[in-house]
């Protein structure tokens, strides 16, 4: 008994020792193990060095996030310091965290750096500050350089259509007998986001408003076609850069985050392009992290610090070498990474810099139903394209799902549908 | 005299006490999110969301196909296993060893095994491949082909938890008293007689215990079915789980939870009805 | 008559060969694939050997953050729970399984019925509840949730044991002198020992495996399972294997420890 006291001791102390001062910093952000390990090493090590602030990283899925902030909120105690997280994350967490006007204030009183407007304003939600921004990234296309044999003649791969895209899809079928076009569709993937926020805005022109319209089943008969040359395998994939290494499929859509592996390890055999273009243009997604202190958070001040740290131009710029997550401060922005990670930069940039763009955003308003959102996209997509059904008929139903949805919370639709 | 009346209620004491504490106090508050609304109004709205949702029907199909798939399967397996150890064969204590090697497995690493196996440049498709049976992987996990998405499901639970049952059943067979099955073998009665009319009937209580549990735990898997399938085949657990966990909608958890629990009690009770052990009988 | 023992001799051993390897042939590959240098899980065709054997997979996910002390912390909590629970939920299964008292049906439902709410829904208002109590984010928090995960079955498990142990057995001991408690202890225990280690092997298992609870209710006290779903998630598929294999590990050393126990249930039948 005694011996187990001794080792259950150790193991606290080997957490609370060292360092006056020790604060928690939980993110959904860089959870991944290779990232994780340069957040402790690299990154936060300047800042204790700076402040003598030791900070202990803890990587957390969004459910467990949620689950733990809103727990220490009403218990009115917690551990976490500082939270990281994706706008999605936040907006049904509101009422757990602290107002950062001041903070924000206090930043931009510093000088030295300027925060894109759109982004303040997407941290503002039920009135208060909730989060200050972090980093911004987007999803895009990765693309293996042997499919580019196979490209459709005259197609401006920077401008690529999903026409285009259907038919280098076919060609490398025809030519391989392998369906080489790769879309997430795991239980953990971003597949939502490439219906509502890249097909949709694309087809339609819009997220919500025409999710049952004529644009819309013209839309969905099209992603039937082009399933036909999606690799058979995607349900088991949550992220992209897993069957780019394997060579399974040579054309694939994700979020930049679960693309990067792929180049990172074999940075020459592949190139990153801008997602396709529709009727209506080109409907991209902008997903933008941020950076919350909890109401019951044990250190406000210690996080503060932290959050100043971290959105500092030069920091930013060591977080886009290190891990390829975009500033969201201009002083930082154009600086591109070298190495690898360059790759992955110019398609952001080259997507970033389409004519035809259509900047579609996450929702917010919907508050703890937002994840209801993304099942309506995601089931209207496995019901229309995987199992077959009639697509009126399912559009129908899930339309009601939407609308209701919208209609309950009383949230506004997310651009680009409410600047009609 | 006294004393042992009370005996009974003074050993359930603890577990009763640390029970109501540690599930029934929070469950009551979890049993509130399934029927009222964050203001506190009474609903049905989650239960008529729950029942609408496209994936529904399919899902409570899923879990009961995995259920009366899996768990006889096991139960055969294991009652095999269990009589091939009884006979004592020399080597027999370390069979039993490496048969409850399962035993320790997480179903997630066992569905990380699995996947190793059926994934499509995983071992099956190349033993397929260096046998001459096929040219390019085979996609056994996909949306084309549910039915090997079933099987590796099956297999995957089939492997892990047989081991459970297994030891329940060895202990309970190593019960049975030896001068029952000689008194039968001087009766003259078959191996099969033997196992039909002694082992079977004494083994009730065991096999009661292995059915329940492996019953109820059948029912709320979906770590197997995750790391295996993902969304392709749904299960009641697994929609509970992406409802609380990805789509932030406690409510609606709490009713697929509560669904959950009404089968399982329901097939509890089923079973305490139809394999009554002797001493209820009596009682 | 020598013949056709020696058939059903070579059946016995041919049937319990071919179970043994369908239990250990998946174990061995998992093995294969987190030994097998990072870029053999993409080759296509594979060997069934892989070509020279790599520690790197394993060195980096036993190097990397965390694991070691989430290791430490699993086997301490399935510890302690194993514990806590025969010790709550031994002399219930006795109760049962013995006394003809009112109310016992409704106490085995009882217990039955708490373990078909799936844990998500306890979890999270224990959350709250272990804060308030300074159980958050310490060993024996997370152990008490899985005590209170595992006890009903253990109270069914041990109830079936003990109804497997003849009551006379115990009638005659104290008939003989023996108080009940004495009559316990010498004639039921040591007849239900093999039993009640099942009981503790399931226990262990249930704790071992439990992620969900683990995950939420600890920030930087993780179990091996929470530290490896949390890290895993959108890890490479070698990252996935060697995590899958590592959590086996301990699951063979354990059973080597428990192996013991299995000998002894066998030997307490050969005996008799």
């Amino acid at each position: 008994m005694n011996g187990q006291k001794v080792v259950i001791a150790l193991l606290v102390c080997t957490v609370v020792a060292s360092g006056s001062e020790k604060i928690t910093f939980m993110s959904t952000q860089l959870v991944p193990i290779a990232e994780a390990e340069w957040v402790r090493s690299e990154l936060l090590p300047r800042f204790t060095k700076e402040t003598g602030i030791d900070v202990v990283f803890v990587g957390a899925g969004y459910g467990e996030f949620a689950d733990r902030l809103v727990a220490e909120y009403k218990a009115g105690k917690g551990t976490i310091a500082l939270a990281g997280g994706l706008h999605g994350d936040y907006t049904p967490l509101v009422r757990t965290l602290t107002d950062l006007s001041k903070e924000f204030a206090d930043l931009q009183a510093l000088g030295d750096r300027t925060f894109i407007p759109a982004f303040v304003e997407l941290g503002r939600l039920n009135k208060i500050q909730a989060y200050i921004p972090w980093t911004q990234g987007t999803y895009l296309m990765v693309v293996n350089k042997m499919a580019l044999d196979y490209l459709p003649e005259g197609v401006d791969i920077r401008a690529l259509t999903y026409d285009d895209l259907l038919a280098w899809a076919k060609n490398i079928y025809e030519a391989t007998g392998d369906k080489k076009l790769g879309i997430p569709a795991g239980p953990r993937s971003l597949l939502h986001r490439f219906v509502h926020g890249y097909l949709y805005p694309s087809f339609t022109g819009y997220q919500v408003i025409k999710f049952d319209s004529p644009e819309a089943i013209k839309m969905w008969r099209f992603v039937k076609e082009l399933w036909q040359y999606v690799n058979p395998a995607v349900a088991t994939w949550d992220a992209m850069d897993t069957p780019l290494l394997s060579g399974e499929v040579w054309i694939a859509w994700d979020h930049g985050a679960r693309l990067k592996q792929a180049i990172i390890e074999r940075p020459d055999d592949f190139i990153a392009i801008p997602a396709p273009a529709g009727p209506r243009g080109r409907g991209i997604i902008t997903v933008l992290a941020g950076l919350a202190i909890p109401k019951a958070s044990p250190n406000p001040e210690a996080a503060t610090r932290l959050i100043e740290f971290l959105t500092r131009p030069q920091t930013q710029v060591i977080i886009l070498k290190g891990v390829g997550f975009f500033p969201v401060v201009k002083e930082a922005i154009g600086t591109a990474p070298e190495g690898p990670l360059k790759v992955l930069a110019d398609g952001v940039m080259a997507q970033a810099s389409s004519k035809d763009l259509i900047t579609a955003f996450i929702p917010s308003g919907l508050g703890t139903r937002s994840g209801e959102f993304s099942k309506i996209y995601r089931d209207t997509f496995v019901e229309i394209v995987v199992k077959r059904r009639p697509i009126r008929e399912v559009l129908s139903r899930q339309g009601r799902l939407l609308k209701r949805l919208f209609q309950e919370t009383g949230a506004p639709y997310p651009p680009p549908d409410e600047s009609r | 005299m006294k004393t042992d009346r009370l005996l009974p209620y003074f050993l359930i004491l603890p577990t009763i006490i640390y029970l109501l504490i540690f599930v029934f106090a929070p469950l009551s508050k979890a049993v509130g999110l399934a029927f009222l609304t964050d203001e506190g109004r009474f609903t049905l709205g989650y239960f008529e969301r729950m029942f609408s949702d496209g994936r529904f029907l399919e899902a409570l199909k899923y879990t009961f196909l995995l259920t009366i798939t899996i768990v006889p399967l096991q139960l055969i397996t294991a009652l095999l296993i269990a009589l091939l150890i009884n006979t004592r064969f020399k080597g027999s204590q370390l069979f039993l060893y490496i048969c409850a090697l399962p035993l320790g497995i997480a179903d997630l690493a066992a569905g990380l095994i699995l996947l190793s196996i059926f994934t499509q440049h995983g071992h099956l498709n190349s033993i397929l491949y260096h046998l001459g049976f096929i040219e390019k992987p085979f996609y056994f996990i996909s949306y084309q082909h549910m039915g090997f998405v079933f099987l590796s499901i099956v297999l995957a639970e089939h492997w892990r938890a047989t081991a459970i049952v297994l030891v329940i059943l060895v202990a309970g067979l190593q019960m049975i008293s030896k001068d029952l099955l000689e008194a039968a073998d001087v009766l003259g009665a078959k191996p099969w007689q033997k196992l039909w009319h002694v082992i079977l009937p004494l083994l009730k209580p065991s096999l009661q215990s292995a059915l329940i549990i492996r019953t109820i735990f059948a029912l709320q898997m979906f770590a197997v079915v995750l790391a295996l399938g993902g969304e392709i085949i749904p299960v009641l657990a697994g929609e509970a789980y992406f409802w609380y966990y990805i789509y932030r909608n406690n409510h609606i958890s709490a009713a697929y939870a509560l669904l959950l629990m009404v089968i399982s009690i329901l097939m509890t009770w089923i079973y305490l009805r139809f394999l009554r052990t002797r001493s209820e009988m009596r009682a | 008559m020598i013949e056709r023992g020696s058939r059903r001799k070579a059946l016995i051993y041919l049937a319990a060969l071919m179970v043994a390897l369908w239990v250990l042939v998946p174990i061995l590959l998992i093995g294969l694939a987190a030994f097998s240098p990072k870029d053999e899980v993409y080759r296509w065709p594979k060997s069934i050997i892989p070509s020279h054997f790599s520690l790197e997979t394993m060195e980096f996910f036993l190097r990397s953050y965390g694991v070691i002390p989430s290791l430490l912390n699993s086997i301490w909590v399935a510890l302690l729970t194993l514990v806590l629970t025969l010790i709550i939920g031994a002399p219930a299964g006795y109760a049962v399984a013995r006394f003809l008292f009112r109310g016992r049906e409704s106490f085995r439902l009882g217990i039955l019925l708490t373990r078909m709410f799936p844990t998500a829904l306890l979890a999270i208002p224990l959350t709250t509840t272990f804060i308030r109590w300074g159980l958050y984010d310490t060993l024996f928090g997370v152990a008490f949730i899985h005590t209170a995960m595992a006890l009903p079955f253990a109270v069914i498990i041990a109830t079936g044991i003990f109804i497997g142990v003849p009551k006379e057995l115990e009638e005659a001991a104290m008939v003989m002198g023996c108080s009940r408690l004495g009559a316990f202890m010498r004639v039921a225990l040591p007849l239900a020992l093999p039993g009640l280690a099942a009981v503790a092997m399931f226990t262990f298992v249930i704790s071992w495996n439990e992620v969900f609870a683990a995950g939420i209710l600890t920030v930087h006290n993780r179990t091996l399972p929470a530290h490896i779903l949390t890290t895993l998630q959108a890890s490479p598929l070698y990252f996935r294997f060697a995590g899958g294999f590592f959590m086996v590990i301990p699951a063979l050393i354990f059973m080597f420890f428990i192996r013991r126990y299995l000998l002894h249930m066998w030997g307490a039948t050969a005996e008799r």
